[in-house]
């Protein structure tokens, strides 16, 4: 399958990437390429420019004068699991990199790139061109296939490691114009054909995770029906932080992936785990909490009737073995 | 519109030779090495990442030369199924996935023994579950897999004369 024509610009900086797309307004910017290309080989994009990062070293993880984690996006997702610091630090985000795709996708993709993933759908994500039908929303039409009574566009945000970095309360430096510097789930804004609050000349440059306090259990369970090369059916990422008795929770995240076009925190859940004695009773209810809260957008062939008992499954799954890591007193 | 500008010089180093040529911008490495370089080892299976049998080693880790633009591939080593041919036979991956008949009708056995190879490299003595997570972007619709499998336990077990993953 052949790319359409484009022209190959290599930026050194993130800066001269800011510039060239300020000069190209239509150019696309390049992590890994593992999202962008496909896409362009079915003709869902066809820039004028590709802004490549790819010459561009990424940095090494390092804590900042703040106390925050600083990981540089161009990072690929082999060098996130590999690295001894982010396994200390944040080891839920090591173990959702390594479940993203598989080990050359790893290799290729960054963390940035993931977290900027485009939303997906079963029947956008194809090539179009043999088909004899209207477009879907996405594609500029008036039509969802995938939910035909839909009124407007049901893609699905699917990446791996935007979960575990919102429930590590994660924020993330964009330049543009100047610097400006957000929560990772603002980020998001929920709208399926523009998933990302970021204008079309700025670049992801910088995610910081704020430093970890004494006593935290965390988990991340990306829900598959394979095991490997596959989207997540849902994704849960649960960090529960304690006071020093080490048996009350001081503060929950709990971020649900892949059943919305945008990770969903689920607030009134974590507020039923804040200030509680945690049990395997309490998680139980909490998963019950999370179903009531959130209604999964059928998505990839998974009616919403199984996506509900799964989240259900899932969270309860994940609470209790975010549970198991809290130290004891 | 801007004319977009033609082929652009690329310098590029395959199975340790040195090229130098001209390749359109949205050329990727897998159409450059197949269709200017003649190494059709490589194959396309999807074009898009979903089955592994365009996978290269770049710099020793496999990638997909299929979602790789040649154009960012300067300085950098790659290294096709060719290039693990040294003159000597085949090499201790590839002989076990012909003693094992993990090979059928062998469309996806050059990704798989550059990913076998790599994996090797970085773990020795992988588990079966390891073996499975370092394979799990390689499609077969011939072998089940599992001769694949034991053909990664295989050449585990041996050894090549110089103690490496070097030929038989």
């Amino acid at each position: 399958m052949h790319l359409p024509r484009f022209r190959h610009l290599s930026a050194t900086s993130f800066e001269e990437a800011v510039s060239l797309l300020n000069e190209y307004p239509d150019a696309a910017l390049m992590a890994g390429g593992t999202d962008l290309l496909p896409r362009m080989k079915y003709r869902l994009d066809s820039p004028e420019v590709i802004v490549s990062l790819k010459a561009l070293p990424a940095d090494s993880p390092s804590v900042t004068p703040e106390g925050n984690l600083a990981l540089d996006p161009l990072m690929t997702l082999t060098a996130v699991n590999r690295s001894d610091m982010i396994r200390e630090w944040a080891p839920l985000l090591s173990e959702a990199a390594q479940r993203v795709a598989t080990q050359e996708i790893r290799n290729m993709g960054t963390l940035g790139g993931n977290l900027c993933q485009q939303t997906r759908c079963l029947y956008y994500n194809q090539r179009h061109s043999f088909q004899f039908v209207e477009p879907c929303y996405k594609r500029g039409g008036e039509i969802c296939y995938f939910i035909p009574k839909g009124k407007k566009c049901w893609a699905v945000f699917m990446a791996d490691t935007a979960p575990p970095l919102i429930s590590l309360g994660a924020q993330v430096k964009i330049i543009g114009q100047g610097i400006r510097q957000i929560l990772l789930e603002d980020l998001y804004t929920g709208e399926t054909e523009k998933p990302l609050a970021m204008a079309s000349g700025e670049v992801l440059s910088q995610i910081l995770i704020p430093k970890a306090p004494g006593n935290r259990g965390a988990a991340f369970f990306k829900s598959t029906l394979r095991g490997g090369l596959e989207f997540a059916t849902l994704s849960v990422a649960a960090v529960l932080d304690m006071e020093d008795d080490g048996e009350t929770c001081s503060t929950a995240r709990l971020t649900i992936g892949a059943v919305s076009a945008a990770p969903l925190r689920v607030r009134k859940a974590e507020s039923a785990l804040t200030g509680k004695r945690l049990s395997k009773e309490l998680f139980s209810q909490v998963a019950d909490e999370v179903v009531a809260e959130i209604r999964p957008v059928p998505h990839h062939g998974h009616s919403r009737a199984y996506l509900t008992e799964c989240l259900r499954a899932e969270t309860r799954h994940a609470l209790c073995s975010a549970g198991e890591g809290i130290k004891k007193n | 519109m801007e004319k977009r500008p033609g082929k652009q010089l690329l310098e590029l180093t395959v199975n340790d030779e040195f090229y130098e040529l001209a390749v359109e911008p949205q050329e990727t490495l897998l159409e450059v090495l197949r269709n200017h370089l003649g190494l059709t080892g490589t194959k396309e299976g999807c074009g898009t990442g979903e089955c592994g049998t365009c996978t290269v080693l770049m710099e020793g880790e496999p990638i997909l030369s299929c979602l790789t633009l040649a154009m960012d591939c300067r300085q950098k080593k790659i290294q096709t199924i060719e290039g693990l041919d040294r003159g000597e036979g085949l090499t201790v991956v590839q002989d076990a996935f012909l003693q094992q008949g993990a090979v059928q009708c062998g469309f996806c056995t050059p990704g798989m023994v550059l990913a076998t190879t790599a994996l090797l490299e970085e773990n020795p003595h992988p588990s079966q579950e390891e073996i499975k997570k370092g394979l799990e972007g390689h499609l077969c619709r011939c072998t089940g897999y599992n001769k694949i499998f034991e053909a990664v336990e295989q050449a585990a077990r041996g050894k090549s004369r110089d103690g490496d993953l070097g030929s038989v």
